[in-house]
């Protein structure tokens, strides 16, 4: 359940995360759903025209391959669906790629801010790391 | 409209705000009343967890990703009862000499400013990490540095008991960091000085300030009781950072008075680099901030640091996405990484100003010099990273997603200057300058070389908003500095100030 986004946006963003994230693809519904959460949180923290500026770009983003590919962007796969978002991030226009960076961002934030990533990702910090200097040091 | 009166008002309580409540508070015996307002909470021990979303929520505005106007950078600045102090890693540096000289500020003395910031770096335990106590990713650097010739330091830090929790940019869970929240507001609370957290100040003008107070969401509740104030002070002084303290003015309707008022924004636009190793490395476990090379501050505008960032800001200023960008991902214990900051030069058109509700909005463009000065950082950093043993290294601008060992010998050709695009390379800030710049007059600047704000009696600012030009290195003893001779400026001046 979100408060920012539709069903429907949810979704594709989904499809979007598992395009920039592939392991979003590994997830169960819990790990989908507090990557989700954690999108919806950042979204809701945001001033109001920000989010529309999002979702408007989202809608930009699914809609525009369609004028090269004939489909939108969540019937792309493979080497197209990579074409298309190269294209975003590669885009002459500095806004779409400012918007691309920012689809970016929150898509890494519902991933890797989940504290569960830790061990996948090799990420396992303490409060008493100085602990773990010791005979680690190599020169 | 809750009415208080006090005799000085400090609003924020970072390095700047804080250094003035503590430089003051001896008043406090002779009767007088300080009073420090800060926007963000006070938090017990226990609730710095280290955790990385959780703790960006809670500490910085915006998360920490306070975009620009033109969304081209994203500027980190907490709010919380000690300000950025509690976030920054206690880097502590005197100001160069030449840059005093470039700020060319009549009245300020290089001699005056060195021992003002001897007196806080002893105050705040400023010493260099035990040989011992220093990780992987610190010492790889140092090496690399040293294997190429270039000159490399150590930092000092204001750190008491540090045990390398090495999350220093969600706060210190250990309170061992030494910013204004452990030494100079406790000491000046425990002379009497009043610290009211969740307060934003809404409007200044001469001898009055009105603010609100409400509960923030996470933190112990303000010592004043939910509402509007409007808070009468001999003195006023503005310490709310580069990007406040003018917003602050500018909703307080002072523009028009003070034409240079938010001018001259700096901010060391900064690049996150990342190496990966072979083998696990030492990174994530210790101080995250060890050496610095400032070979290239003169010739080249840029300074290398050692930095360890966490999964989501890693993750986020790679440039790139799928299987790639996640090989990188999947060994944060591989990662080596460089921060490189630009000097970027004072632009009248580089400002900030403040929307109808008062919200700061910070004009900035990346001019060629600082997206100049950002590429041949990563290039050299490239460099340093393969002369420490990196197996492959990620440059944001680069040709591909990553330079092999094997590439090294290309990096000029892989790392191309047109790589270098507003937008798709993510570009942050965290050490934020100018916008209430100290001078002559009001034609060139907003304060004197004593924070005094020109044509307002009684309303000073102390903070990194009074640099001329950025610092060119970590600000936050210089702020110090200049906020004790602020600090002294209002003793000076108070008995010939009345509540108005």
């Amino acid at each position: 359940m979100t408060t920012v986004l539709s069903e429907s946006q949810v979704r594709f963003l989904l499809f979007l995360a598992e395009a920039i994230v592939p392991e979003v693809g590994d997830l169960d519904d819990t790990g989908r759903r507090s990557c989700v959460a954690i999108i919806d949180q950042a979204l809701q923290d945001r001033p109001p025209p920000l989010r529309r500026k999002f979702i408007f770009f989202l809608s930009a983003l699914r809609w525009t391959p369609v004028f090269r590919h004939g489909v939108p962007l969540d019937s792309l796969r493979g080497e197209a669906l990579n074409a298309a978002l190269d294209w975003f991030q590669d885009c002459p226009l500095p806004l779409v790629r400012k918007g691309f960076w920012g689809l970016k961002t929150l898509i890494f934030m519902g991933y890797y801010g989940r504290p569960e990533v830790g061990e996948a990702i090799h990420y396992t910090p303490s409060f008493s790391g100085n602990d773990f200097l010791e005979g680690n040091c190599r020169d | 409209m809750i009415e208080k009166e006090v005799d000085v008002l400090v609003i924020g309580s970072g390095a700047g705000g804080g250094t003035v409540a503590s430089e003051l508070s001896s008043l406090c015996r002779e009767g007088l009343t300080i009073a420090v307002l800060e926007q963000g909470p006070r938090l017990s021990r226990e609730q710095f967890t280290g955790r990385e979303l959780e703790m960006a929520r809670t500490l910085y505005a915006d998360s920490g990703g306070y975009l620009t106007k033109d969304m081209s950078m994203a500027l980190a600045f907490a709010r919380t009862y000690g300000g950025s102090t509690v976030v920054y890693t206690g880097t502590s540096l005197k100001i160069p000499e030449a840059v005093v000289k470039r700020w060319s500020v009549p009245d300020l003395n290089y001699q005056d400013l060195m021992d003002r910031s001897d007196k806080h770096m002893a105050a705040n335990g400023v010493h260099p990490l035990e040989p011992d106590k220093l990780n992987d990713n610190n010492r790889l650097f140092r090496q690399g540095c040293d294997k190429l010739g270039y000159r490399v330091q150590q930092f000092p830090i204001n750190v008491r008991g540090c045990r390398g929790a090495g999350v220093c940019n969600f706060g210190c869970p250990n309170g061992a960091k030494q910013g204004t929240d452990r030494v100079q507001l406790p000491a000046a609370e425990a002379e009497g000085v009043q610290v009211v957290t969740g307060c934003r100040a809404i409007r200044v003008g001469p001898g009055w300030c009105e603010a609100c107070v409400s509960r923030p969401a996470t933190g112990l509740d303000p010592i004043w009781e939910p509402g509007d104030y409007r808070i009468r002070a001999r003195a006023i002084v503005i310490s709310g950072g580069a990007v406040h303290s003018p917003a602050l003015l500018a909703h307080s309707g002072m523009s028009d008075s003070l034409p240079v008022l938010g001018r001259y924004f700096t901010a060391h636009p900064a690049l996150i680099l990342v190496a990966q190793h072979d083998r696990e490395i030492t990174n994530y476990h210790g101080h995250p901030k060890s050496y610095y090379c400032d070979q290239f501050v003169e010739s080249r505008k840029f300074l290398l640091e050692t930095c360890m960032y966490f999964p989501f800001t890693t993750a986020k200023y790679l440039v790139g996405y799928g299987p790639d960008h996640s090989r990188m991902m999947s060994r944060m214990d591989r990662l080596q990484m460089i921060l490189a900051l630009a000097i970027d030069p004072p632009r009248w058109e580089n400002r900030v100003t403040a929307d109808g509700n008062g919200k700061p909005m910070v004009d900035y463009r990346l001019g060629p010099e600082v997206l100049d000065a950002l590429h041949q950082s990563m290039r050299t950093a490239a460099r340093i990273f393969f002369a420490s043993g990196a197996r492959r290294v990620h440059a944001p601008g680069g040709r591909k997603f990553f330079i092999e060992r094997e590439e090294q010998d290309q990096i000029d050709s892989l790392i191309p200057r047109s790589g270098i695009r507003t937008g798709k390379v993510g570009v942050a800030s965290a050490h934020l300058m100018g916008g209430c710049r100290m001078g002559r007059d009001s034609t060139d600047s907003v304060t004197d070389s004593h924070g005094r704000i020109h044509g307002v009696p009684g309303l000073y600012v102390a903070d990194a908003s009074l640099f001329p030009s950025c610092s060119e290195i970590n600000p936050y003893v210089t702020i110090m500095a200049l906020a004790d001779r602020v600090a002294d400026s209002v003793r000076h001046d108070l008995p010939e100030l009345r509540h108005s």
